[in-house]
């Protein structure tokens, strides 16, 4: 109940914090961009005063001790929203970048409503498989890649909304207030080629873990298999834009289609029955 | 409290008058104010304005034609037929419309606000000012930056040369450490320049078809000429390109910018086209990455901002028609002996 209550207190000020970034990309008041930030500092907080309580929760299960509770749908989107405003608080915000708000937090609040209004609460005792080291690093790697992918997708957005100004030789006041292309740009490519690594980081230890276990490495169940996609567009754009030079759309184009990639591994859990179900709650 | 203005702005058509006074250095005015019994005066003098104000006690005799004939003796000619004559309230929100960028000649621009400083702590510094213009100026500061806080009348770039700055702002963030190119040793080219050399860009490098007017114009920039057949190359580091030759046909093909992108690495082209016939092909636009204004691109964009300038001027009147009533008020309540006092939240 307590859990239910913080973390709709979470959504509700990520929300808010959404509607004042929104005020404050058109709107050229200070005060706004404060209060985006006083907003998403007090959703933090309930947030992670919402993580506590469930760990509380979660820990009640001797088994569960020690493992952190990742292992349903609600864990990992209330995990994956706590990791993407974080990193908006302390990437842009801090770098005087938070006309990006408007781009990056509706994608937390939007994490944090579907687990609070699609997702089961409830924890469970782990299953014996899980009970693992790896859970604590597996999932958690992969999902704050995700994040990290997910603050990228919103960087690139604006990065083709300013992108397109420039081209259009007619631009608006928006243009004027956006972060310079080469900024956005130079933001884009440093958390992907960041982050790429920590993606394929995760999957290896997926695989060690998954040997330990079943002893077979890799299966192509249809999460490992979009996994591995997902790289692969990721490290697509990252030689466009940094062995070949490229500029411009295509390079953007591209990291998003890995985003999109990204969505279809997390989401596409429930869908596939190989064996990363347990995600889906059954 | 009794105050006069006496103002010769580039609304006149004679600007002699204006010229004349602007001659004489202000210490030289106050000091001559202050010989001639006037405790209270500031002067206000911007190449397009020259303003004096005297403020005294409402029963002090402040004639206007006094101060004319003060000024006709230091400008050592006759300026008094053009001048514009203001007292008390009408002075008043003179000095905060100026104060604004609203009596400027190009609308909203800012300049005017350090330069009405610049008057007062001359003055004050003269020891010409007392309790009604410190109060007077310090308002007038206040309103212009509530004027320029609150409107939009100082928005957006008024200018081609700052429009294309501010462009360039966009595309790369800061202009430190940049380097710009100039195509062509014209009196264009040379406006260019001296934009760009004042904005902070590291490197200039120019390239005519003339290796001796191409060296002349680096040198007065401490900029570096180009060979014109070596422009190709020097393409391949500069972030902006600024073309002006008389050249009858384009000298920037698609070709050779495509070229020169695939040996940049990625970085942004930023070029601007200001040439009449063209210097650079249309099509390189497409290429990604490349922006190419041209001319009546930037004119365009000063228009559109020009106008939105205009629509907030009755917001920034509003603003000024508001305050000088308000410091209206505080000058009657002087002579009242109870002294109004200012929201103090609005004077911080």
């Amino acid at each position: 109940m307590a859990q239910s209550l913080l973390s709709w207190g979470a959504f509700l000020l990520y929300t808010a914090a959404c509607a004042a970034a929104f005020f404050y990309l058109f709107s050229k008041s200070e005060r706004a961009r404060r209060t985006m930030l006083s907003l998403l500092g007090a959703g933090l907080c309930l947030h992670l005063a919402a993580f506590a309580v469930r760990l509380a929760a979660f820990w009640a299960f001797p088994e569960n001790r020690w493992f952190l509770p990742v292992n349903s749908f609600f864990g990992a989107l209330s995990y994956m929203a706590l990791a993407l405003s974080t990193a908006f608080f302390f990437i842009e915000a801090r770098k005087r970048l938070g006309i990006l708000g408007a781009f990056i937090l509706p994608m937390a609040a939007a994490s944090l409503g579907l687990a609070v209004l699609k997702a089961d609460a409830a924890v469970s005792p782990l299953s014996p498989e899980l009970r693992s080291y790896w859970l604590n690093l597996h999932p958690m790697v992969l999902m704050t890649a995700y994040a990290a992918f997910a603050n990228a997708f919103g960087v690139g957005v604006a990065l083709l909304v300013q992108e397109r100004q420039v081209k259009s030789r007619k631009p608006s006041e928006l243009c004027y207030r956006l972060p310079s292309l080469d900024e956005l740009d130079s933001l884009n490519g440093r958390i992907i080629a960041a982050t790429l690594p920590l993606l394929v980081v995760g999957l290896a230890m997926g695989a060690v873990w998954a040997y330990e276990t079943w002893g077979r490495a890799w299966s192509w169940d249809p999460k490992e298999t979009m996994a591995l996609i997902t790289a692969a567009f990721y490290a697509e754009f990252l030689w466009l834009r940094y062995v070949s030079g490229k500029r411009g759309r295509t390079p953007v184009y591209v990291s998003m289609i890995g985003f999109a990639c990204m969505l279809a591994t997390f989401f596409g859990a429930e869908l596939s029955a190989g064996r990363h179900d347990f995600l889906g709650g059954k | 409290m009794k105050l006069v203005s006496l103002s010769w702005s580039h609304r006149a058509r004679a600007s002699a008058a204006r010229e004349a006074l602007a001659g004489v250095p202000v210490p030289r005015v106050l000091a001559e104010l202050k010989a001639r019994g006037i405790s209270e005066a500031a002067a206000l003098s911007t190449c397009n304005r020259f303003e004096v104000y005297v403020a005294g006690r409402a029963d002090q005799d402040l004639a206007a034609t006094k101060l004319v004939a003060i000024l006709e003796d230091l400008a050592g000619c006759s300026v008094g037929e053009h001048a514009e004559v203001r007292e008390d309230a009408d002075a008043i929100s003179h000095l905060f419309a100026v104060a604004s960028g609203l009596d400027s000649l190009v609308v909203g621009e800012t300049e005017i606000l350090g330069q009405v400083k610049t008057g007062y702590e001359g003055a004050k510094a003269a020891g010409m000012t007392g309790k009604r213009l410190n109060v007077l100026f310090q308002r007038a500061l206040f309103v212009g930056k509530k004027v320029r806080t609150e409107t939009a009348l100082g928005a957006g770039a008024a200018s081609v040369p700052s429009v294309a700055v501010q462009l360039a702002e966009t595309i790369f963030g800061r202009l430190e450490g940049k380097s710009a190119l100039i195509l062509g040793a014209g009196a264009m080219a040379e406006l260019a320049a001296k934009h760009l050399a004042r904005r902070g860009v590291s490197k200039l490098s120019v390239a005519n078809r003339t290796w001796e007017r191409a060296y002349a114009l680096a040198a007065r920039y401490q900029g570096e000429a180009v060979r014109w057949e070596d422009f190709p190359a020097e393409l391949e580091r500069a972030d902006v390109v600024i073309a002006s030759t008389g050249s009858p046909s384009a000298v920037l093909t698609r070709a050779v910018v495509e070229e020169a992108v695939r040996r940049r690495g990625g970085r942004s082209l930023f070029l601007i086209d200001i040439a009449m016939p063209r210097d650079i092909e249309e099509s390189v636009h497409e290429i990604g990455g490349v922006y190419l204004y041209r001319l009546e691109d930037l004119e365009a964009i000063v228009a559109k901002n020009m106008a939105s300038r205009m629509v907030a001027v009755a917001a920034a009147r509003r603003v000024v028609d508001e305050k000088a009533a308000e410091f209206g008020e505080w000058a009657r309540s002087l002579s009242t002996g109870k002294e109004l006092s200012f929201k103090h939240s609005e004077n911080a």
